[in-house]
């Protein structure tokens, strides 16, 4: 296999992070409407990727300077803090490719999933990407136990449409400060 | 409940260990009564009047800082009709007032403040109703430890070897201290002691880390994280030790080809941040980034802290077949800022990747302890090994494969469990506190 290519996460990369994440709650108006179809496209298509396990795929969608963020409550600046993970491509690529080589006893037998997404919103965000937040649950069936994970998600989206990309993705778990239990298929 | 010792033997334990709620109880009360436990790190409450909650087996406590800076472990529990008066997981407070009848304690425990106080006894004193308090606290290069047992060694005793290798592990920062900062919590449904097995276990990673090795042989090629358990790990200097007190000690450090920054699998932000120390460090680069990888050392301080990458990991039991792990990650004080953003990465890297199939194969141990009929867990490995003789420092050191580690702290487990210790509270002002080092 070729060299994963280098991380490009930076200062800079880091600082549009946390300055997306900080207005968590804050009141940014109601989302267009006209955003949404084209929004919900992608997330549906998304929820199904994942749902469907078709990481690969899942993984096309991204760009390559994109973040893949689940946070420790509160986000807070991920320079400063640990969360429960923080992943650029290639970081990305090896969670994906840890399932690949058959020997994650964690997925033995695999979680079957099926996600909602609901209450999407979506703002232009001057430079072209768009933001969509919408709250997801994640229902996981795995050895004999149904596990719903609730979370609200940020998307920033670099291309709507038939060709959807995503530039960050933050699952921000309702109960990622108290006990959770290990999960290791893709949120 | 058999008699214990006949539960504990040379080569093999009994699954009750694992699965009777009544040894659950005895263990929370005489194990984590008995031992020293730690309780948090200094830098989580540095200021005055700030406080933390932690627990004692399944007591729950709050360690506060009085105006004067001074320690002190408040059980969470008012003294009139117990509902617990702190609420919060950490902040500041010179005050606890309970939200039930409204008994007001300072940070120092002392009951301040009873309202409508007519009617009580005439001999009513609040100085008689303080909250209860942990009798003796003390702390090791910042690490604060209590315990309720009067009888206890002092805590530098009771830590024995471990000591020297804390500084071992806080002395990779500059300063000489670690920061803690936050904390990833995981629970598993099985027995708190086989997250304290696996702790000294150099045994499984080559089998149940598989994913992670294969994945970083075909995705980043070398000697990269682990790697050093590929294959004959007794082959690579690695050891395991008992350091005596339940303490265990695994050093994966002399496993390493390379130093621990190349040995480091590549983490989000490598690159720019690296580049970063070698314009300011130039020729001193290497030195620094050696900071940022874990301690490459699996340090178990009995019967609650693991020790090991550049995480304070606390061993939490919530009953006999549930256990909370808190992940608490440490910043290497006055080193470079790059260093401790690439430490936040490094510490999501193999619990994200790798812990979740330790947990899940916890969970395959409690399922298949609960066979009644089937009773033994075999941890002969080593037994009788020439290299498990007790060494002039009183530790055991054997190859990181054999299991001496697992059979020590279980010999510190049945002293406290067959101890008859006296453990008791105190009031405010009475409890003792010794700096170890
Ligand atoms: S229980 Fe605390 S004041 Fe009554
Ligand atoms: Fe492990």
């Amino acid at each position: 296999m070729d060299a994963p290519a280098a991380s490009v996460l930076d200062d800079r990369l880091y600082q549009r992070l946390v300055e997306l994440a900080a207005p968590d709650g804050a009141e940014r108006g109601p989302g267009r409407p006209d955003l949404r179809p084209a929004v919900e496209q992608a997330l549906h298509h998304e929820a199904r990727l994942l749902d469907e396990r078709l990481y690969r795929a899942w993984l096309d969608r991204f760009t390559q300077d994109c973040v893949y963020w689940i946070p420790l409550d509160p986000a807070g600046d991920p320079r400063t803090r640990v969360s429960y993970l923080l992943d650029d491509r290639r970081r990305m690529e090896d969670r994906i490719g840890l399932l690949e080589t058959g020997w994650a006893h964690a997925q033995e037998p695999p979680s079957r999933t099926c996600r909602i997404v609901s209450n999407v919103e979506a703002w232009p965000l001057g430079d072209g990407d768009t933001l969509a937040r919408c709250s997801t649950v994640v229902w996981e069936y795995r050895k004999d136990r149904l596990t719903p994970f609730a979370s609200r998600n940020d998307y920033v989206l670099a291309t709507l449409g038939e060709n959807w990309s995503v530039r960050f993705k933050i699952v921000r778990l309702v109960d990622s400060r108290s006990d959770v239990r290990k999960f290791s298929f893709v949120l | 409940m058999d008699a214990l010792d006949t539960l504990i033997q040379p080569h093999r334990v009994h699954r009750s260990l694992y699965t009777d709620p009544d040894i659950f109880v005895t263990e929370m009360e005489k194990v984590f009564g008995g031992a020293w436990v730690y309780l948090a790190h200094e830098s989580q409450l540095p200021e005055p009047n700030d406080f933390i909650t932690a627990r004692i087996g399944l007591r729950p406590l709050i360690l506060t800082r009085d105006d004067d800076g001074g320690l002190h472990g408040l059980f969470n529990r008012c003294a009139h009709r117990a509902s617990t008066v702190c609420q919060s997981e950490c902040g500041s407070a010179r005050r606890f007032q309970c939200s039930y009848h409204g008994w007001t304690y300072s940070n120092r425990g002392e009951l301040v403040n009873v309202p409508f106080a007519e009617g009580y006894p005439p001999d009513f004193d609040l100085s008689d109703h303080g909250l209860a308090q942990v009798p003796r606290l003390g702390t090791y290069r910042g690490l604060i430890f209590g315990t309720l047992n009067v009888d206890a060694p002092s805590l530098a005793d009771w830590l024995g070897p471990a000591g020297p290798l804390i500084d071992e592990f806080v002395d990779r920062s500059p300063s000489g201290r670690i920061e803690v900062r936050n904390c990833q919590r995981m629970v598993y449904r099985g027995n708190w002691k086989l997250a304290w097995d696996n702790a000294g276990d150099g045994l499984h990673p080559t089998f149940a880390h598989r994913s992670f090795l294969v994945l970083n042989e075909r995705q980043h090629g070398g000697a990269r994280s682990l790697s050093q358990f590929k294959a004959s790990p007794d082959d690579t200097g690695m050891y395991g030790a008992d350091l005596g007190n339940g303490h265990m000690f695994v050093d994966q450090r002399p496993g390493l080809q390379q130093s621990f920054w190349e040995t480091q699998r590549p983490v989000p932000g490598r690159e720019w941040y690296a580049d970063r120390i070698v314009e300011s460090h130039g020729d001193g680069a290497a030195e620094v980034l050696e900071m940022a990888p874990g301690s490459m050392i699996n340090l178990s301080i009995f019967p609650n802290l693991l020790i090991k990458g550049n995480h304070l990991e606390t061993v939490d039991p919530v009953s006999v077949g549930e256990t909370r792990l808190h992940t608490w990650v440490a910043a290497a004080e006055g080193a470079p800022e790059e260093v401790n953003v690439l430490r936040m990465r490094i510490a999501e890297d193999f619990p994200s990747l790798g812990n979740p199939d330790d947990l899940e194969i916890f969970e395959r141990c409690q399922e298949g302890l609960a066979i009644p009929e089937v009773e033994w867990v075999d941890m002969s490995k080593g037994l009788g090994h020439p290299a498990e003789e007790v060494a002039a420092d009183g530790v055991r050191r054997a190859p990181v494969t054999h299991e001496g580690p697992m059979r020590g702290y279980l010999r510190a487990w049945l002293k406290l469990m067959s101890a008859d210790a006296k453990l008791t509270t105190a009031r405010a002002g009475e409890t003792s506190f010794e700096k170890a080092a």
